[in-house]
């Protein structure tokens, strides 16, 4: 049964057989062994081609990338230094970080705290507050888009706030939007946790905000960051609620590498080392954090699975 | 929210967990046998972040979303937009009769259908290859995490500076003496946008198989040994029907996925975006963003609701919400 496989999060699905006796890998094995390299192979060159063509090309000149060079003909690791004063990518990623950093931790204990009432607690709409959860996920964002900026313009004709070209106004967004998918992750998170220890504080009289800080949040770190990841990500990754909520000041990063594509159309050469130099440097935050968690996000994403 | 967000939780397949003969349900008010939950001391505070955001920014859009859908919206009448004239249904007659959206439909679904499909094979090809123990193996399932990783943008900024007339993959292809033509414009858009997507969100198909492998019981594979059975037949007859479960599943995420993508051909192609790959969110958007018929636009993000209505139903009631605790319908 699927269901017992990693109930957690955090546990690793690649976690093999119990291998309480040694079997012989030859009965395990599902492919034979040229199908096995020829599969593995085939897909390393598909996925790392064009990741190392990135790499080089940040380095190459914009000629030689137009002229279809894979390696580079002379270094120019220049693009590295003129990419930040080309586009405005520091305040992009400033930008980024400051929203994506404090969605990511307060997405991850608003979750954290509706998650344990939908886990330890019966109260009418449960069930479908959890489907919504699910459903609320899938809606498209392209729906979402205009409303929320109507919605936003209104305040500032209604109550005289200005939120659209703040930062605030992306913040709130995927906060929002985040919401439904962390408090998945948290939710399979939580129903790993023995109830014995919350049990046994209830007895002692805690209440309930004291049971989710010491007993529930110390429990659950493992969870907490796969979420609060997951909500970074969001935000990292976000383009289309950034290229209409945001303006120059409040721009993030996805949106400043949109704006150097757009300028270069029309021109002579597009500047496409720096461009990949760039994108480069917008990927690295996500891979490495995905190559550190990798074990944990990896159970968040199949237990509730997004990027 | 994103295009790529979705939910593939544990258990959708399992038939009756082990909390099938518990209570059906343990409303306030009904004595019904007193199970795990707690019924006293209930937070429901706790609830009210997380849910008057949701209500807030996810629920109250979508109702403006449908008043809006059934106005006539531009630039001028945005501004104070309960004003703006009523018009019912025209923006939907409208959407249907005379704006590229049934096109856009039709590009939209097949693109979504073609792309799920052939993710497939690779996902379930990559899951068995990676099954069983070799040296390296943690660097090679790290390896190829990195496509679906990496930010749909910087993929669409990476496949457009490769796709480039005279670019390296027409490099490559010439040395090959295949010169398919232009990649990012005309007919052959339509397939550079599968491809891509292709490349981006197989390893989450990969990822979802070997999950389920591991629902295979260890002693199938002493079974088939001792039957004599070949990779082949044990793939096939033993093997593979334990993943139909988790393939179904993965399908229609992968589907749900690749209907809503809005920042790859966005990015990949640029707006207004070439006809062949006018799919539904970018069309949504320019008809937003570049034309400014805001209520046109707002009848057809209606529509792309209504589109992703079934799979999502199928979804959602594939998806077991409480396990174990209490069983679902």
């Amino acid at each position: 049964m699927t269901a017992t496989a990693s109930r957690t999060a955090g546990r690793r699905p690649a976690a093999r057989t119990s291998g309480t006796r040694p079997i012989s890998s030859d009965v395990h094995r599902l492919l034979p062994r040229p199908l096995l390299v020829v599969v593995i192979v085939v897909l390393l060159v598909i996925v790392l081609g064009p990741v190392l063509y990135m790499l080089f090309a940040s380095v190459n000149s914009d000629v030689s990338v137009a002229g279809g060079a894979f390696f580079p003909a002379e270094l120019h690791l220049d693009n590295y230094l003129k990419v930040w004063t080309t586009v405005d990518l520091g305040t992009g990623l400033a930008n980024s970080v400051l929203i994506s950093g404090s969605v990511a931790i307060v997405c991850a204990f608003v979750a954290l705290a509706t998650a344990y009432v939908l886990v330890r607690h019966e109260f009418r709409g449960r069930l479908t507050f959890l489907r919504a959860l699910l459903g609320l996920q899938s809606i498209p964002g392209t729906l979402m888009l205009l409303p929320v900026f109507v919605l936003f313009s209104s305040t500032a004709s209604l109550l005289g706030i200005q939120i659209i070209g703040t930062r605030w106004a992306v913040f709130l967004t995927y906060l929002t939007f985040a919401l439904p998918f962390s408090t998945w992750v948290m939710v399979t998170y939580l129903r790993g946790l023995p109830k014995a220890l919350e049990e046994a504080a209830r007895i002692d009289g805690a209440s309930s905000w004291r049971i989710l800080t010491r007993i529930i949040m110390p429990l659950s770190w493992p969870g907490i960051v796969v979420s609060g990841i997951f909500a970074f990500l969001l935000g990292w990754n976000d383009v289309l609620f950034a290229s209409v909520l945001t303006n120059p000041d409040s721009r993030t990063a996805a949106v400043a590498l949109q704006v150097f594509g757009a300028t270069q159309e029309g021109g002579a050469v597009p500047l496409y080392g720096q461009m990949m130099a760039a994108s480069l440097i917008c990927a690295l935050p996500v891979v490495v954090l995905y190559l550190v968690f990798q074990r944990y996000l990896v159970g968040g994403l199949t237990s509730g699975g997004v990027k | 929210m994103t295009e790529t967000t979705l939910a593939a939780p544990r258990g959708a397949a399992a038939p009756g967990g082990p909390g099938a003969q518990d209570a059906p349900s343990g409303r306030p008010g009904r004595p019904a046998r007193r199970r795990r939950l707690d019924t006293r001391n209930r937070p429901l505070w706790m609830l009210l972040p997380g849910g008057i955001l949701m209500v807030v920014i996810i629920l109250v859009p979508l109702v403006v979303a449908v008043v809006m859908s059934t106005l006539d919206l531009d630039q001028y009448t945005l501004q104070s937009w309960l004003q703006a004239p009523f018009i019912a249904l025209g923006n939907y007659v409208e959407a249907v009769t005379s704006s590229p959206l049934l096109r856009s439909i039709g590009i939209s679904v097949s693109f979504a259908a073609i792309a799920s499909v052939i993710t497939l094979p690779v996902g379930v090809a990559a899951a068995l290859a990676t099954q069983n123990r070799f040296r390296g193996r943690a660097l090679v399932r790290s390896l190829f995490l990195i496509p679906y990783v990496l930010p749909a943008f910087v993929v669409g900024t990476l496949w457009r500076t490769m796709l480039q007339p005279g670019g390296v993959v027409d490099g490559m292809l010439g040395g090959l003496g295949v010169h398919p033509g232009l990649w990012l414009n005309g007919p052959l858009s339509y397939w550079t946008l599968i491809i891509v997507q292709i490349w981006t969100s197989w390893p989450f198909f990969y990822l979802l198989v070997v999950a389920g492998l591991q629902s295979v019981d260890p002693e199938v594979h002493e079974a088939c040994a001792i039957d004599g059975a070949t990779w082949w037949i044990k793939l096939r007859y033993v093997i593979l029907p334990y993943l139909r479960g988790p393939i179904l599943l993965a399908l229609i995420i992968a589907f749900l996925h690749n209907i809503n993508a809005f920042t790859l051909p966005f990015v990949l192609f640029g707006i207004p975006a070439p006809q062949d790959v006018d799919v539904l969110p970018v069309l949504t958007y320019t008809t937003s963003f570049q034309s400014f018929r805001f209520g046109l636009s707002a009848a057809m993000a209606i529509c792309s609701l209504v589109l992703i209505a079934i799979p999502l139903f199928v979804y959602l009631r594939a998806v077991k919400l409480d396990s174990g605790e209490e069983e679902q319908r």
